[in-house]
């Protein structure tokens, strides 16, 4: 990668310092939004844990750079300015929600909806999963998601993604996630291997792989687990059919 | 009240003549100008948001202002407590109350009891950083009922009274109105008040801007953006043999503190909400010596309580003051 020139340097500085001038705009969007998710009934039942955070500067210029870099190599322009980078770029705020089961997941997907329209949340874009897995797609895409895939950077990224704005009028934007526990650890150590740089090392990539498809077996085996303690806590002959 | 969010704000001018130093005449101010502005043939709401009553006091006998205050919690109260108290009781929207007409001027009495809404409007103020509606609905509540009776009586400038303080009372009027006058007295502790008035005007605009763009679609909201209309130095005095050194160095520093205390600190929030042709004096008012105690007495203008040369002077000053408001507050 060239190294950017003082003009990109510069467009980066004046980015990176419009969002710090905005940093607490998307702080108090964080906080309202956390406090009315763990005050919503209908969604506390099935979240296992809450957390957000507003994006270190550092990492936003980090990926200025790589956006610029990526635009550069592709020979197409580096579009950002300071009017649109609160619009397209979605994750300046981030609350991710952790739960435990995936058929906790269309009860969370129904109680985000419910609240985004009780509270009067305008959707910025339709939500989307992420997915390598067939069987989650499948699950996913019938639950009405649709199905990002990044054919550039493959990955064994599992998660829903929502994107809201608090109004018609305003930039500011929230990216709300939704994963499993399970899922939350292949991406954490993905992260830390990962970010912002890709790991050098190959035994490590290819164990993150493993990971990636033990995560999976485990997700199905805490699902099982569920589906198990359910059924059989119901009255005797009205288990329900396990091979679903 | 039938509709306290009202999605259009009334054409009304809201202007407050705020500084949190007490002493710098702001009633005295508040009252002579709206008299001007009527004798210019525009009609004015007056609103004592201020829990002394001061306003209410300079208008209203002191008989007849006991009996309203004894009676505001009542059905029949006719204050700002009155109207207010449902919002602060938690109990719904404000209650449309009529402003008492005296002399053509409008005016929604104040009452002591409006310091009770101070603590609730702490609370709306952390609400609607929650993006609570009940917290935007409630930092708006005195705005809504002022639209009202704003429109109801086809008002074309609302004066705000206002205590000397920062508290949050000044704090949601000061971010309902379209304009600020900064009275100024000439000495050192009110040159020196100018600081902490700038920057807590821009505290309010910074943090507000933030609610606003957090605030749910067609909510009413405090439009939260004051702009400096200018300033009034008085209350110099004039001595005989003194005249140029006692006020005429206290002048030069309240122009230059005020632009640079003031001014260039809402300035650096945005630039339109100090324009540099509006960091200028609207008028100078000479200390009212006992001229103000004889228009509190009789609640008339103060050019219409002293001798024929103090009048037409006073009437001069506080014309061409209401003129130069018409003229900014387009």
């Amino acid at each position: 990668m060239s190294q950017p020139s003082a003009k990109e340097r510069r467009l980066v500085r004046d980015l990176v310092s419009h969002y710090e001038k905005n940093r607490r705009t998307f702080a108090s969007f964080l906080v309202s939004l956390h406090e009315q998710i763990t005050s919503s009934g209908k969604l506390t039942p099935h979240i296992h844990s809450i957390k957000s955070r507003t994006k270190e500067p550092s990492h936003l210029e980090d990926k200025l750079y790589r956006k610029l870099a990526e635009a550069k190599e592709r020979n197409r322009r580096f579009t950002l300015t300071k009017d649109n980078l609160f619009l397209k770029v979605n994750d300046l705020a981030g609350l991710r929600i952790l739960h435990l089961n995936t058929d906790q997941l269309p009860l969370i997907a129904k109680g985000l909806d419910d609240l985004f329209e009780e509270e009067s949340y305008m959707r910025f874009e339709k939500p989307s999963a992420r997915t390598w897995d067939d069987e989650s797609r499948a699950l996913l895409s019938g639950m009405g998601f649709t199905i990002k895939s990044r054919p550039s950077r493959p990955s064994f990224y599992t998660s829903i993604h929502y994107v809201i704005k608090p109004n018609k009028k305003t930039q500011y934007t929230c990216e709300i996630q939704v994963r499993t526990l399970m899922e939350e650890v292949w991406a954490e150590v993905d992260h830390t291997l990962n970010y912002p740089h890709r790991t050098p090392i190959l035994a490590c990539s290819e164990q993150l792989a493993a990971l990636a498809r033990a995560t999976s077996t485990c997700s199905r085996l805490v699902d099982s687990i569920f589906r198990s303690h359910v059924d059989l806590a119901r009255p005797a002959g009205r288990t329900r059919n396990a091979g679903k | 009240m039938a509709d306290s969010s009202p999605s259009k704000r009334h054409k009304a001018r809201r202007i407050a003549i705020y500084n949190h130093k007490g002493g710098v005449g702001k009633t005295t101010l508040t009252v002579n100008i709206a008299y001007a502005l009527t004798e210019l043939g525009k009609k004015v709401l007056l609103v004592d948001s201020d829990p002394q009553c001061n306003l209410t006091s300079y208008l209203i006998d002191a008989s007849v202002v006991d009996d309203m205050l004894d009676s505001s919690e009542t059905s029949k109260g006719k204050t700002l407590w009155s109207a207010i108290k449902p919002v602060a009781d938690g109990m719904g929207e404000a209650r449309l109350i009529e402003p008492a007409e005296i002399n053509q001027l409008f005016l929604l009495p104040g009452d002591i009891l409006l310091s009770k809404f101070e603590q609730d409007l702490y609370h709306f103020w952390s609400e609607s950083f929650l993006r609570r509606v009940r917290g935007y609905r409630g930092t708006a509540a005195l705005s809504a009922l002022v639209n009202e009776v704003a429109a109801k009586h086809e008002i074309d400038y609302v004066f705000y009274d206002s205590g000397p303080n920062i508290g949050p009372l000044n704090r949601a009027i000061l971010l309902d109105c379209d304009y600020f006058i900064v009275p100024a007295a000439c000495d050192a502790f009110s040159i020196r008040a100018f600081k902490t008035l700038g920057q807590t005007l821009a505290d309010w605009v910074r943090d507000w801007s933030t609610a606003i763009s957090l605030a749910p679609d067609n909510v009413y909201l405090l439009p939260g953006r004051p702009v400096m209309m200018g300033y009034i130095p008085q209350r110099f005095r004039v001595y005989a043999d003194d005249v140029a050194a006692s006020y005429s160095a206290f002048l030069s520093r309240i122009d230059k503190r005020i632009s640079a205390d003031v001014g260039a600190t809402l300035r650096a929030v945005d630039k339109s909400l100090a324009p540099l042709e509006y960091q200028s004096r609207l008028g100078l008012v000479k200390d009212f010596g006992r001229l103000a105690t004889l228009g509190q007495e009789q609640g008339l203008p103060i050019w219409d309580v002293g001798n024929t040369y103090e009048n037409e002077r006073y009437k001069t000053i506080f014309h061409g003051i209401a003129k130069k408001i018409i003229g900014r507050a387009h």
